[in-house]
């Protein structure tokens, strides 16, 4: 079929033909489905809730299985970080990295400022996994940033 | 808890989250699980692999 009858079949709404080359750069199965955007009102509260708690985002959004599985998963990266006693961080004058470490871990949101408010968890610098559980403990917060901008890309309808 | 083993566990955490946030199929899903995971685990060994022959330095600070 010439390119102009395919142009006028698309402007028709009707289907393009099977064998049709993919644009370049794109690949079957790129695309990603996009969901009707929400209220920006609404949107600036789930990202605030996805912040505080890990999951929550999704769940405002109607997105239960995924909002159960990011809530379990995020709080078992933490819990598996606290049972190795990693060094739960936090603001230290002078020092940048520590700076960045604590704000990658107080991307967990409650559980962060609970373990360390609450409970008193600082981590135990004796403990043969101090080092391993911190890694795991910032991981928690840097994947809960990461459920933020999904839960933001869902609420302005960029994803399902 | 050997060294290896928090390795995989932080290598599976890792790549089940991945997989399950960038991708909706489950085919794509366990592909870019078995991707990540392979790539964490088998990189790291190799990458310790190829540091071997240099020699450790001074025992680190304590924070």
């Amino acid at each position: 079929m010439s390119k102009s009858k395919r142009g006028a079949k698309k402007e028709r709404g009707e289907p393009a033909e099977k064998n049709a080359p993919e644009p370049a750069g794109k690949e079957a199965g790129d695309e990603v489905p996009q969901a009707p955007p929400v209220a920006m009102s609404r949107a600036v509260t789930a990202i605030v809730l996805a912040w505080l708690v890990p999951g929550g985002g999704h769940l405002l959004l109607g997105r239960l299985p995924r909002a159960v599985f990011y809530f379990v998963w995020v709080l078992l990266t933490l819990a598996i970080g606290c049972y190795l006693h990693g060094l739960l961080p936090w603001m230290l004058h002078g020092s940048p990295l520590q700076v960045l470490k604590t704000l990658g871990a107080m991307g967990s949101g409650i559980p962060f400022f609970a373990l360390k408010l609450v409970a008193g968890y600082h981590g135990d610098l004796s403990s043969p996994g101090f080092e391993y559980g911190g890694a795991f403990i910032v991981s928690a917060g840097l994947m809960n940033m990461l459920l933020v901008l999904d839960t933001w890309d869902i609420a302005v309808g960029r994803k399902t | 808890m050997s060294h290896f083993l928090l390795m995989v566990v932080y290598a599976t955490l890792l790549s089940v989250f991945f997989a399950v946030l960038w991708r909706r199929e489950p085919k794509e899903r366990w592909k870019l699980f078995l991707q990540m995971f392979f790539g964490l685990v088998v990189g790291a060994v190799v990458l310790a692999w190829l540091m071997y022959p240099f020699p450790s330095g001074p025992p680190a600070p304590i924070p």
